[in-house]
């Protein structure tokens, strides 16, 4: 199994794919902290200040964000790490779907492994990847943040740790959700077109839903995956944390044993 | 008697309506190099799937190296395969993607990878991306990678689609140096029956799911090779009568009807006419001998 993760580790080195999440985690960083704002997808809910739209340069506009009371934008910023999903779709596609959609699965399934190992293997190195990005990504926004703002919109380096570690249950939740589409659809542009949107859509569907029929759905805007990161990077409480770590696990495990089930029964083709 | 590589027992794949593999019963032993003949979808790809795990059996069992088909987690390193159509890592070199299958297969010495592309005549192109490869360069590829871990039995899919005479040449050479010299067992498939005939040792006829025939080389010479057949009501008489009368040993009794004569080919009558002076009852003779192709054509008529 190890074999696997450091041959898959070997050949996604190769390539640029890698280098180039990278890259766009660090543009993004230093876009979030020039702009003083975290960026979003899905529903979004915009600091609010007058006179933004008037301003001329990006210096204008960041005096005047300035002005504004002190914010942690490095909270700000971790709250919206809903918006790694769309990096973890890139891992689990170089690591994963490649290899279906090349079926150069065939070459590994045939003479080295059996079916388990590979998920398994896949499954460990799709999160390993995606902890050692998370952290990259938390820290570098950290660091960018502490460098271009200064310490006034910064907070203390354990708080950025503390937020990492409670929301890496819930990413992993993500990853496997996104692992088991992987392992269902086994080609890469059928796993794209489906998982891409599939955040934003889900959240849509619900909230129209819910406004449609006029549900009481604390319970959404509790635990939905984006505003339970975002309230998670925002001084949670332990009840809170904890919940939230029980449906981390739960989403890992139904999301995994489905994948598993499926990739056991396919034919590989 | 041989190790036994590779038995199936009553190996059936069934999809909804429609059988693949119906009671597939080979056996393959130590050296062999085992041909497999069938037409597009006769079953030969799936029965190769199946023994790679590729695919799952419906029933039936098979065994490789004395592992029944549950418990072949050991065995598969033993195994180098090319199932249909070679897949590696377009954006990756030849010899980068038999690199990351080295270190899958935790072999240390990387002397292996230019070995297997030096076999296969791909050692000048290994820098060369696999998604600027021919369709013969990507199937000596496969072939690469098939026997880059020293395996001791390789399994190879219709192998030789798509190369150019002197590409089935060569290759046809590694393949007997692998065997005779590595002792590696061999099961190839192809349709290409003249190949198949130059390369294996053994041969199972395959045609709708079922292995309709299983012959060795020297058998399949003697089906389809030209000869004078006799059909009498005493074979014992007539060999004496060649052997005495005729000086030769070159014949084959088929049954107790039919004798197989090698020699005097052009002199049928001669031998008719002995025969019958030496008082033996010929029923019918007449020169006999087919193509690989007539004769293949021959199996699956009888078994429609």
């Amino acid at each position: 199994m190890i074999n696997i993760m450091k041959s898959d580790l070997y050949r996604i080195l190769k390539g640029k794919v890698i280098y180039i999440v990278l890259l766009v985690v660090i543009f993004v960083s230093i876009l979030n902290s020039m702009l003083m704002q975290a960026g979003n997808v899905g529903i979004s809910f915009e600091k609010d200040i007058d006179n933004l739209n008037d301003v001329s340069n990006l210096k204008e506009y960041r005096d005047l964000v300035k002005e504004v009371e002190r914010f942690e934008l490095d909270k700000d910023i971790l709250g919206h790490n809903i918006n790694l999903y769309y990096l973890f779709i890139i891992i689990v596609a170089i690591i994963l779907t490649t290899d279906f959609s090349n079926k150069s699965i065939k070459n590994t399934l045939s003479s080295a492994i059996t079916k388990k190992e590979y998920y398994f293997s896949k499954l460990f190195l799709i999160l390993a990847i995606s902890t050692i990005l998370v952290f990259f990504n938390n820290y570098l926004n950290y660091f960018m943040n502490l460098i271009i703002n200064g310490k006034k919109f910064a907070s203390p380096l354990g708080e950025i740790i503390k937020i990492t570690v409670i929301q890496l249950p819930l990413l992993y939740g993500i990853i496997s959700l996104l692992t088991c589409f992987a392992f269902i659809l086994r080609r890469t542009s059928l796993f794209n077109t489906i998982s891409i949107p599939f955040i934003v859509l889900i959240q849509l569907l619900a909230e129209g839903g819910i406004n449609l029929f006029k549900i009481k759905a604390d319970w959404f805007y509790d635990y939905e995956l984006q505003f339970a990161l975002e309230k998670l990077a925002n001084s949670p409480t332990n009840q809170y944390i904890i919940t939230c770590m029980i449906l981390a696990i739960v989403y890992i495990m139904i999301f995994n044993i489905i994948g598993y089930i499926s990739f056991k029964k396919a034919e590989i083709n | 008697m041989k190790e036994i590589i590779l038995k199936t027992d009553n190996l059936t794949k069934k999809y909804k309506n429609f059988i693949a593999l119906d009671n597939v019963n080979i056996e393959i032993r130590k050296g062999d190099i085992y041909g497999i003949i069938g037409r597009n979808g006769a079953g030969k790809t799936t029965l190769m799937k199946i023994i790679t795990t590729l695919a799952s059996k419906t029933d039936g069992e098979f065994y490789l190296f004395n592992h029944k088909d549950t418990d072949l987690k050991e065995t598969k390193r033993r195994i180098g395969s090319l199932i249909e159509t070679p897949a590696f890592f377009p954006n990756l070199n030849a010899y980068d993607n038999l690199k990351y299958y080295s270190i899958q297969k935790g072999i240390i010495d990387k002397e292996q990878i230019n070995e297997a592309l030096k076999l296969v005549g791909l050692n000048d192109i290994k820098k060369k991306c696999f998604k600027n490869f021919s369709l013969g360069m990507k199937q000596r590829l496969g072939i690469a990678f098939a026997i880059l871990d020293n395996p001791d039995f390789i399994i190879l899919d219709e192998p030789i689609n798509g190369l150019d005479p002197i590409g089935i040449s060569d290759l046809r050479e590694t393949f007997k140096k692998l065997n005779e010299e590595r002792n590696i067992t061999i099961l190839i498939s192809s349709h290409i029956l003249s190949e198949l005939y130059v390369l294996a040792t053994r041969f199972g006829i395959i045609e709708k799911g079922k292995v309709i025939k299983e012959l060795s080389k020297e058998e399949l010479d003697s089906e389809c090779s030209k000869c004078i057949s006799i059909r009498t009501d005493d074979v014992k008489k007539v060999a004496i009568v060649l052997e005495k009368e005729l000086n030769t040993t070159n014949y084959k009794v088929i049954d107790n009807e039919e004798i197989k004569l090698y020699d005097y080919l052009e002199q049928s009558q001669k031998v008719n006419k002995l025969l019958v002076q030496k008082d033996i009852n010929i029923k019918q003779i007449r020169e006999t001998g087919i193509s690989l192709e007539d004769y293949f054509k021959s199996l699956i008529k009888e078994e429609h």
